[in-house]
This record gives C-alpha cells, sequence and structure tokens, in this order.
C-alpha cells in the first residue's frame, strides 16, 4: 500500500515537472490562472464592479479614453468583458463539477461492482449519449426555466458521459489488481476501496477531462445565449457575442471583438494546458 | 507545401462555381420581399400571425379590404359589390357579392371554372367557428354571430361538424347575397371582414386536400403560389393570377399620396408584377445585407442600423441616397408598455404604479430603443385613430427631469416604500429578442434610481404568454398591434372581464373603467363614442395600470425601382398594388 | 464468440437503448415540460378553447399510452403535426433533410480530407516548430465561437467581397451551390480544427509503434511508411471516429442555418424552439438517435471485423 502511494506521488510529481518544462503550457497555466483571479476579484467587485454604469455616449468607439468602446448604453465593453468572465469562469467550474460528481461516481459503480448495475449503467449512458446534445441542452432549459442555475445544470446534466466511459474502463481495469486486493484483505469495504484506493489512481484522467470540459461549457454559453436560454440579467461574453449580431452591420465591431478575444484566449489556454496535461499525466492515453 | 496547395484548389472551385449557374431571363416584372419569420402554412383561419395572413391573402381575398391609399385606414368593399346595408338596429348585415368572380383553376374542380358564391362565405366562415378544426381566429367572432356558438358547442362533442346545418346568423339568400345576424351590437364587425381569417376557401378544394389543405392555397385573389403547393422553405414564390378579375388600382386616394405621385397606376388591372418571390430571413444581418445589394425591394430598418442610414434622425444618409434609395416613415398603431400584474396586492397601490411611471425616463428610451423617432405614450389609445387626444400629456410621465424623480420617491415613499424600503425585488420578464432583454435591462436601471429593485428575465415567445395566462408574472414588457384601426381594440386590453386568458393580461379590473368601456364598445362611430373613448383613455392614462411605451414608427427603406410602395399597418394584400421599374433596377443594380 | 451471434447480439441490444430514448423523451416533453396549449392559441386564448385542445391533442389520456406513442412512432415515422405550423412532421423533416445535406455533406467530406492532409503532412514535421504552429492555429481557429464565424464571414465575403451570395437557398442541383459555399467554408473551418488534432493524435499514436521503427530499420521511405503502414493501421481509428458523426449531419446547424436561410432541419429545430413545438422537437429526437444507434452499430461491427479482439471484451 505504501508502496502505491509512493508510485503515484511520483506520479504527480513527475507530472509536474514535465508540465513546467513545457514553456507553451506553463504560460497557458498562467492565463487560466489570471482569468480566475479576474473572475474572483470581479465577483467580490473589486474590478468591474462599475460595469453597468453609463460612462459615455452610445456606442462610442473605441479611443484611449475607452478602451475597447461602449455599447448601447454607453457602458464600457471592457468593464463588461471582464465582468463576463465571471460568468464564464463560473460556467466551466460548475459544469465541470457536476459532470465530474455525476460521471465519476456512475463510472466507478459501474466498473467496480459490474454484473446487473454494470448493465444498467452502459445502458443508460448509452441511451443519454444517443440523444442529441443539444436538444437535451434545451429540453432541460424548458424545464428549469432562466437564469445561470438553468444553464450550469442543463450543461453539466450533460456532458458527462464521455469521463463516466473512460473512469469505468479504468475501473475494470483496477479493481482486480493486488493493491485492491490487498485493501480488502485487511477489510475494506467497498466503499472505502472506491474512493480511498482506486479513485486516487484515476484522477488524473478526471483532471484532463475537467479541463478539456472546461471551454465546451465556456463554448456552449454562447449558444444558448443565442437561443435565448443564457444567463440572465449580467453581462456574459455569450450575450455580447448575441448582441454584436444587431451592431455589427453597422460598423460597431468591438464588443464581438472583445468578446470573442476574451473567450478565444481562455478556451485556448485550456486546450493547450488540457493537452499538456494529458501528455504530462498519462502519455498512453493520447490516441483515446 | 502541397496541402495548402489542395486547400486553395478546393476554395478556388467554390468561388469560381457561381458563374457556372444558370441566369434568369424572365422577361416580365418580378417583385422580391423579405420577411422576418417563418410562414406556417397557407389556411386562412390559422394565419394569426402578420407573416402568414400576408400570404394568406396574396392568394385568398375576403369581403372587404382597407383603401390601399386612403388614411386614416378606410374599409371598401373587395369580393363585395359594395358595403353593405345594416339593419336599423344595428344587427343584421347584407352583402351584395361581386359576380363573375373566379376561384384559380384546381383539380378538386375538376375542369370546370368555378365561381365564388354567397355560400362559400356561409362555408368559410363556419370553417373558423369549427371545433375540430381550432381555427386561431375563433376569438374575432366568438359570441358575435346568432347561432354560431351554440353550432360550435355542438358539435364540439360530436365526432365532425355538419356545415349543411343552418346557422341563423350567416346565410346566404341567394347566389349572391350573403346576410349576418349580430347576436349583440358590435360594431367593430366589418373590420373583421377583412382579415384573413374570414377569407374566402372553396369547400371543394378543403374536402380534397383534407389536412393538407393549408399547403394547397386556392383562392380568388391577384397571385397564385407557383406549382400549386406550398412547401415549408425559405422562398415562397408567386405568379400572377391570369384569370383574377378586372380589379384596377385605385384612382383615389389621400391628397399625401396625390403628391407623392402614387396614383399613377390609376386604372390599371392588378396584379402590377408577374412574379413575386417572398424570402424568409430570420435574422437581421442577412436581411439587411441583401436590401442593400438590391436582392430584395424594400426593407424596415433594423434598429441598429438606424444611424448609419439615417445619421440625423431625419434624412437620408448621401451614400444611400446616392443609390436612389428612399425612405418612407408612417406611424404604426400600437402601443408599447410594462404591465403590471394586478393579482398582485403590491400593484393595486396606485401610488407605487404612479411612482415608477415618474421613474422611467421615456424620452432616453426612445433614443435608445426607437433611434427618437416614437411618440412617447401617454396612454393606451395610439394616433391615428379616435379616441386619442391630440397634445395630452400623463401627469405620471417622466422624461427624467430631476423633479420628476423627487416626486417618484415622494410617491414611493407614501406608497409605504421609503426609498424602495420593504419592497421586494420585481422580476420583470419579457420575450427572447435582444432588444427586448436591452430594454428590460433599462427598465431595471431606472427603477434602480428610486430604489427600486429590478431582476430581469427572458422567456421565450410561448413562456412568456404562459406565465401572463397563468397569472404566475409580476412586470413584464410587451407591445400591442392593432388588429383593426379602433380604439375598443386597445382599450379591451384593460377590460376587468378581459382577463388573461383573454386579452387584458395585467388583470386590471376598474369597475368604473369596465362600466364605460361596456358601453362605449357596442357604440356606432360617433362624437358621443369618441368622447367616451376619450374619457377611458385619461382614466388609463391616470391610473398608471401599466408603465406606458412608446408608440413607434415604421421606417422603411425602399430602392428607387420600385413603385407605389407605402407603409401601412394592415399590408395584407397589398403586393397587388406594387411595380417594379425594370430599366431603372438594372441601371441602379450597377451602382450597388 | 462467433462473428454471426455477435452481430445479433449487437442488434438486440437497440431494443433497450431505444425504449430508453423514448423514455427520456417522454420524461423530458410529456411530464416535465410546461402545458403547450397555450402557445397555439397566441394572443386572444381563452379557457374553453384551451380545454377543447386538450383535448383535440390528445393530452388528456394516461401518460403510460403517450409513451407508448412516442414508442410507437419511432417504428412507423408518424410524429403527427406540428403544434405550431401544424404541417405534417414526416413531411417537415423529408423536405429539410436535403438541404441540410447539400451543406453539411460536403462540407464533412472536405473537412475530412483536408484535415487528414493536413495531420499527414504535421506528423511528417512532428515536433517541429511547423508542427507546433499549425496545432496552434487549429486550436486557435477551434477556441473562436462559431457565431462570430458566421457574422464576420457574411459581412466580409459574402457582402463587402461579393464572393459568395448572402443568404438564401434554391431546391434542385445546381441551382443550390452558390448558396451553399460560403455556409460549406464555414463549417469547414469550424471542423478543421478539433479534427486536425484528433487525427494527428491517433497517427502520431501509430508513428511511435514497434512496427514503424522495424520498417524504418530496414530503410523504407519515410513517405512509403506514412502511407502504407501508418494511414492503414490508423484507419480503424479514424473511420470509428468519422461514421458515429454522420447521423449529425442530418440536423444541420441551427446558426448557419438561421444565418444564411437554408431551410434545413436546423432551421426548423431553431423554430421549434422559439415556438416551444414539441412534436417537432421529440421528432427530431427520435430520429436523431436512432440515426446514431444504428451507426453505432455499424461502427461496431466494421469494428470486430477489422479488429476480431474487440468481440472477446
Amino acid at each position: 500500500m505504501k508502496n502505491e502511494a509512493q508510485k503515484s506521488k511520483s506520479l504527480w510529481y513527475h507530472a509536474w515537472e514535465s508540465l513546467v518544462s513545457d514553456k507553451m503550457a506553463v504560460t497557458c497555466l498562467i492565463i487560466v490562472l489570471a482569468y480566475f483571479l479576474l473572475a474572483i476579484l470581479s465577483s467580490l467587485g473589486l474590478v468591474a464592479s462599475d460595469y453597468a454604469k453609463e460612462i459615455g455616449p452610445s456606442y462610442a468607439p473605441p479611443s484611449s479614453e475607452y478602451l475597447f468602446g461602449l455599447d448601447i448604453f454607453g457602458r464600457s465593453v471592457l468593464a463588461k468583458t471582464i465582468k463576463g468572465t465571471e460568468v464564464a469562469m463560473s460556467v466551466g467550474l460548475v459544469t465541470g463539477i457536476i459532470s465530474m460528481i455525476i460521471g465519476v461516481f456512475l463510472g466507478a459503480v459501474a466498473g467496480y461492482f459490474g454484473g446487473k448495475i454494470d448493465e444498467v449503467i452502459v445502458w443508460f449512458y448509452t441511451t443519454f449519449n444517443s440523444i442529441p446534445y443539444i436538444m437535451l441542452l434545451v429540453a432541460i432549459t424548458f424545464i428549469l426555466g432562466k437564469g445561470i442555475l438553468a444553464v450550469y445544470l442543463a450543461l453539466g446534466l450533460t456532458s458527462w458521459v464521455g469521463l463516466c466511459r473512460l473512469i469505468r474502463g479504468e475501473f475494470i481495469r483496477h479493481k482486480d489488481r493486488e493493491y485492491v486486493q490487498a485493501a480488502a484483505a485487511i477489510g475494506g469495504g467497498d466503499f472505502r476501496k472506491i474512493f480511498k484506493h482506486i479513485l486516487p489512481n484515476v484522477l488524473h484522467i478526471v483532471i484532463i477531462n475537467f479541463s478539456l470540459q472546461f471551454q465546451v461549457a465556456i463554448k456552449s454559453e454562447v449558444i444558448l445565449s443565442y437561443l435565448g436560454l443564457g444567463v440572465q440579467g449580467r453581462p456574459s461574453w455569450g450575450t455580447m457575442i448575441n448582441d454584436a449580431k444587431l451592431e455589427l452591420a453597422r460598423g460597431n465591431w468591438w464588443q464581438l471583438a472583445a468578446a470573442t478575444a476574451a473567450m478565444m484566449v481562455v478556451v485556448l489556454a485550456f486546450n493547450i494546458l488540457g493537452d499538456a496535461l494529458r501528455d504530462a499525466l498519462d502519455p498512453k492515453l493520447k490516441g483515446k | 507545401m502541397k496541402f495548402t496547395c489542395i486547400g486553395l484548389c478546393l476554395i478556388a472551385i467554390f468561388v469560381t462555381f457561381p458563374s457556372c449557374t444558370k441566369k434568369d431571363n424572365f422577361k416580365g416584372l418580378s417583385l422580391n420581399l423579405a420577411v422576418s419569420s417563418q410562414v406556417k402554412g397557407m389556411d386562412p383561419i390559422y394565419a394569426n400571425d402578420r407573416y402568414s395572413s400576408n400570404e394568406v391573402a396574396r392568394v385568398y381575398e375576403g369581403l372587404l379590404e382597407y383603401h390601399y391609399l386612403a388614411r386614416p385606414y378606410k374599409l371598401v368593399p373587395n369580393l363585395a359589390e359594395s358595403m353593405p346595408t345594416v339593419s336599423n338596429d344595428g344587427l343584421t348585415y347584407t352583402f351584395k357579392i361581386k359576380k363573375g368572380v373566379m376561384f384559380q383553376k384546381n383539380e378538386a374542380f375538376g375542369s370546370e371554372p368555378r365561381e365564388l358564391i354567397a355560400e362559400d362565405f356561409v362555408y368559410s366562415i363556419k370553417r373558423l367557428a369549427d371545433p375540430k378544426l381550432q381555427g386561431l381566429g375563433w376569438w374575432l367572432l366568438d359570441g358575435k354571430l346568432v347561432g354560431l356558438n351554440d353550432w360550435r358547442k355542438k358539435y364540439s362533442e360530436l365526432p365532425k361538424a355538419d356545415y349543411s346545418e343552418a346557422v341563423d346568423g350567416i346565410r346566404a339568400i341567394d347566389r349572391y347575397t350573403l346576410q349576418f345576424k349580430l347576436a349583440k351590437p358590435f360594431p367593430q364587425f366589418l373590420y373583421a371582414l377583412a382579415m384573413p381569417f374570414t377569407f374566402a376557401v372553396a369547400r371543394e378544394v378543403v374536402e380534397k386536400y383534407g389536412k393538407e389543405f393549408l399547403n394547397h392555397p386556392v383562392g380568388t385573389g391577384p397571385f397564385a403560389i407557383k406549382d400549386g403547393v406550398f412547401k415549408q422553405t425559405k422562398k415562397i414564390k408567386y405568379v400572377k393570377n391570369l384569370g383574377f378579375r378586372k380589379k384596377k388600382y385605385p384612382c383615389d386616394g389621400s391628397e399625401k399620396f396625390k403628391k407623392e405621385g402614387l396614383l399613377e397606376d390609376c386604372g390599371k388591372l392588378l396584379p402590377l408584377v408577374d412574379r413575386l418571390t417572398v424570402n424568409i430571413i430570420e435574422e437581421d444581418q442577412p436581411r439587411w445585407l441583401n436590401f442593400q445589394k438590391g436582392k430584395v425591394d424594400f426593407i424596415a430598418i433594423p434598429k441598429d442600423n438606424f444611424d448609419t442610414v439615417i445619421p440625423d434622425a431625419k434624412n437620408l444618409a448621401p451614400d444611400y441616397a446616392q443609390k436612389g434609395i428612399k425612405l418612407i416613415r408612417s406611424p404604426s398603431i400600437d402601443v408599447t408598455y410594462t404591465a403590471f400584474n394586478h393579482d398582485l396586492k403590491l400593484f393595486r397601490n396606485v401610488k407605487l404604479r404612479r411612482a415608477m411611471s415618474l421613474a422611467y425616463d421615456i424620452d432616453t428610451a426612445n433614443k435608445l430603443f426607437s433611434n427618437n423617432q416614437a411618440l412617447p405614450a401617454q396612454s393606451v389609445v395610439p394616433p391615428g385613430i379616435s379616441g386619442h387626444i391630440e397634445g395630452y400629456v400623463n401627469p405620471y410621465r417622466a422624461t427624467g427631469r430631476p423633479e420628476q424623480i423627487a416626486k417618484a420617491k415622494e410617491l414611493l415613499a407614501q406608497a409605504g416604500y421609503p426609498e424602495g424600503k420593504g419592497l421586494e425585488e420585481i422580476t420583470y420578464d419579457c420575450p427572447n429578442a435582444t432588444v427586448s432583454r436591452l430594454t428590460g435591462e433599462y427598465f431595471k436601471k431606472q427603477m434602480a434610481q428610486i430604489g427600486i429593485r429590478v431582476k430581469v428575465q427572458q422567456n421565450p415567445w410561448p413562456e412568456l404568454q404562459k406565465k401572463i395566462t397563468t397569472r404566475n408574472i409580476m412586470a413584464y414588457g410587451i407591445a400591442w398591434s392593432a388588429d383593426y384601426p379602433d380604439a375598443e381594440n386597445f382599450l379591451q386590453l384593460l377590460y376587468g372581464p378581459n382577463r388573461s386568458p383573454g386579452a387584458n393580461g395585467s388583470g386590471y379590473n376598474n369597475p368604473e373603467f369596465n362600466t364605460l368601456f361596456k358601453k362605449a364598445a357596442v357604440m356606432q362611430d360617433s362624437l358621443e363614442r369618441t368622447a367616451l373613448y376619450e374619457k377611458l383613455n385619461r382614466i388609463a392614462a391616470e391610473e398608471v395600470p401599466w408603465v406606458f411605451g412608446v408608440h413607434r414608427q415604421n421606417f422603411v427603406l425602399r430602392h428607387s425601382w420600385l413603385k407605389n410602395f407605402t407603409n401601412s399597418d394592415f399590408d395584407a394584400g397589398m403586393a397587388q398594388y406594387l411595380s417594379v421599374n425594370k430599366a431603372k433596377k438594372e441601371e441602379m443594380l450597377k451602382k450597388l | 464468440m462467433n462473428i454471426y451471434s455477435y452481430i445479433i447480439r449487437r442488434l438486440l441490444y437497440v431494443i433497450p437503448v431505444l425504449l430508453g430514448v423514448c423514455l427520456i423523451i417522454f420524461i423530458l416533453f410529456n411530464v416535465l415540460s410546461p402545458d403547450p396549449t397555450l402557445i397555439m392559441l397566441g394572443k386572444h386564448a381563452s379557457k374553453t378553447q384551451m380545454m377543447e385542445l386538450r383535448a383535440e391533442l390528445k393530452l388528456d389520456r394516461p401518460w403510460f399510452i403517450q409513451y407508448i406513442d412516442i414508442v410507437r412512432s419511432t417504428f412507423t415515422f408518424d410524429f403527427g403535426r406540428s403544434w405550431s405550423t401544424k404541417q405534417e412532421i414526416s413531411e417537415m423533416i423529408k423536405n429539410g433533410a436535403i438541404p441540410s445535406l447539400t451543406v453539411t455533406l460536403p462540407a464533412f467530406l472536405v473537412s475530412f480530407v483536408l484535415s487528414i492532409s493536413i495531420s499527414l503532412f504535421v506528423s511528417f514535421y512532428r515536433g517541429k516548430i511547423i508542427d507546433r504552429s499549425i496545432v496552434f492555429v487549429c486550436v486557435a481557429l477551434m477556441s473562436i465561437s462559431s457565431l462570430a464565424y458566421i457574422l464576420y464571414g457574411q459581412m466580409f465575403f459574402a457582402f463587402q467581397l461579393g464572393w459568395f451570395e448572402i443568404s438564401g437557398y434554391e431546391s434542385g442541383f445546381p441551382d443550390f451551390i452558390p448558396y451553399v459555399l460560403l455556409p460549406i467554408l464555414i463549417w469547414v473551418v469550424l471542423s478543421v480544427g478539433p479534427d486536425v488534432r484528433f487525427y494527428r493524435t491517433i497517427i502520431l499514436d501509430e508513428v511511435y509503434q514497434d512496427y514503424v521503427r522495424t520498417a524504418r530499420a530496414k530503410g523504407l521511405a519515410e513517405s512509403t511508411i506514412m502511407f502504407k503502414h501508418v494511414l492503414k493501421n490508423a484507419m480503424v481509428s479514424i473511420i470509428t471516429y468519422v461514421v458515429i458523426r454522420i447521423p449529425f449531419l442530418i440536423l444541420g446547424s441551427l446558426l448557419i442555418e438561421s444565418f444564411f436561410s437554408i431551410p434545413g432541419l436546423g432551421g426548423i429545430i431553431l423554430n421549434a424552439i422559439n415556438s416551444s413545438d414539441f412534436p417537432v422537437l421529440k421528432a427530431m429526437t427520435v430520429l436523431s438517435a436512432l440515426a446514431y444507434i444504428i451507426f453505432s452499430v455499424i461502427t461496431d461491427v466494421l469494428y470486430t471485423i477489422v479488429d476480431p479482439r474487440v468481440r472477446l471484451k
């Protein structure tokens, strides 16, 4: 057992080493952390708290005074973009957590217990996976109504299948390993075996999946906003891009550009970070 | 490198492809329109939105229509020979219908031409009442014609409605004489006969196609659908109805139109174009870009393009004017408003309502959302119809002056919520459109000035309707466009017994208002009725059942080659009057 | 286990999955979702009319029967009529599928060929700066919202440069071609990023296999190795990835179809969403789920034929 723990520790250590040696990955990590910081600062009201304030004429173009230009109400596009970070990061985070909880739990239970339980869970996710993502998303928002909570749930509830599958596969591989049997011999219950022993050994999959899930959620928020099912009552990149569909033809490109750029940077960073994490944590997972 | 080559080659192939497709060598005149919403089908009884009813009216016709060139709006006979004779008690309307009007050719009629007769109207109107069909225009006649409700009720329990059973309220006296008997006075009845819901369909066609009837429009109208079948696509093509009766372009009209030269085509046979294409373009950007390229002949200016097109809010920008584009503006008969749910004790507090109205700066709203071109609404009835009070200023209508805010705060305190203390957060529901959301955000901002907290909530349209109907709502932003140009159509929105699921979504219920409305609603047009309407309008203003918004203006741009265009709130059937100057079009297209 | 019994077992498994799909649809649309009668009656709805309509739509029948109806519709393809347009749904789908496919199918093929080419190309130069920068560009491309591509593409390429039609559609070949070019291009740009990334990892997985090393040791040319060995072996994974995406092509793209006025299924879905047209949404869900299930059976069977080890699992 001690041996296992050591092994996993060194895995993490190696992964960390290989990650920091990749300059690109480090840059991306810094970008992601910066976005998180911005999101936290804005939710505490320390930055961009005046996003709703009218600071100049309607649709003022970018200038030295108004860095990213102003929107229809003369509000700063920069402040709105920053405020939008809050929504984007929280959507990514909460969605990732929801899908992680469902995916890990169902995957672990299915893989560990096997038999009938496994069959039912496999049936469930196969069924679920057959329904187009967009339809589920729409149906769930119909039922839950509007607002950020609905966005979290809709995106979270529709994105766990991939992870569930991977975890199930890993659990099937791990459950008969010696260390698990050893844990059983000293009287560990199923619950203990699942969470204390096997889970730490498959955690890297969860982390990789989480980082990729994150950026998918951020992108999906735009589509939900377009359908009018998005976040209500505060700026998000989705609503900003959606507003821009009216503005572009009159030459107001800055709101679209700001939101697109803000989104692109963080999504790009997450993508590259996800790749780097995968390479570092589990080289053999590459092709899956 | 060779891979990038492949990419480039592919792109090159794509780009050169359009030139290979065939050119259109059509010699006649074609008209291209753009609409912004899907068209459901071509059955008159289901045409409950402006887009579908406009399409229906290209193929079908009714007894009456709005005079194309008369303002204020005036009803004139269409399939009717003349305006009806009305009995002294105002309950019996007798129409003579035109002789020799033919339906468009269809297999359902065999090889014989089929003439329109009075019985067709009897059938069409019963169809609107048929409980098995659930026609969406039933509200129009609900309770209005003698015996029709009984007929409907009887057959709602039976498997199939029997059209041969006579209904007293609507009878064909002879082949060309049609008589309506009203159950109670309903002076707006004639307007109903100009609405596509009551347009004439032929029984043979309905029976031949059954449920598919909505895709096989066969009417008496100026256009016929190309190939006879309506397909749900993004492009609806019509051709001139070659057997169209000799209907002529009007030779009289309002002075304004005379001056603009809209009477030049006087006496010409309608329709003036040979082909009509309706493009369904749901998004603003492509619709606007298509207009600029000359692919559509006229377009309502998308709100956000207003500044570029009309920079000084009056005249067209020079680069558009150079291209021969013309601006047509006209007031629209509508009102926008923020309604309160009067079921909630909160909003039965008139002082709170007044305070909120006073905090809402309509001038800025007008600037932001209507390019400063709308008319701030003082009350519910829009200008252009009797009942609107010219020059009246609602004492609770605010324009953002500090003393109004002060007054609002004072009223809020009197209402029991000093500085908004003790007042719950108000949820403002609005439809999904981006502009609606922005309007909501504006409302929120305005209310924040006096300490009222508002939460904006977007809904798909059906969802919003549901919230209103089930009264599960606090405040909501919405607009009402006239079904017909009569103040009754607006005042009914505040009539207590009409509470939702009727038209009165706010559930406002004021006994005084109700009594007066009940009286006015059954009166024929007269000075007395106008006085009553004005009184009602004034009550509505001072009671602030809603925070009034604006009466909007329509801004339409048309290309130089489009002739006879004028804006109308009742534009069903308009396409037959429009024409295109082909030479000019070819010349101007080069400039675009 | 022999291959036939595997196929039969795999086919039988379709039944519980299909029933499950129907169950989810039933729960989402029939049990949990809001009352639809209001939507249909519009601004002049009255209470009696709503009651009548409920009966007319058979919404007052027991849930069990409503569920059976959904199951039945998956076999008969009789989905009834749309609540909002009153059109026959199977007819709407038939009319909408072709326009959607005229965009998605060529786009799919082009992006497939393009991404395979690019990923082979970058695998030649794996680890070099050109590989890293192409991968970076691909990831950057997929990090931009599709709405931004559509808005800018339509504005600049179609309107300002006049290279493409702004929007619209004509049915019939070759009339539709000018209208679908820009949508195809946007689709390709959107899908090249993720595809290249995916194919590259698959190809690289193969590149590091022992047999490649042996081949190289034997002195075979790098290009021969790439095309004859690596691509051939990678094809199994690539084809599974590709085949399973085919059923979704028919749905088109909501955004692209609505901005380019293409009368496809994407637009129908969008209208159905906006008007809460449940029968249409249900039909689309059932149909695409069915297509997905069929194609996943095909992939599985293909896979076992190519690689018999899979069957043993």
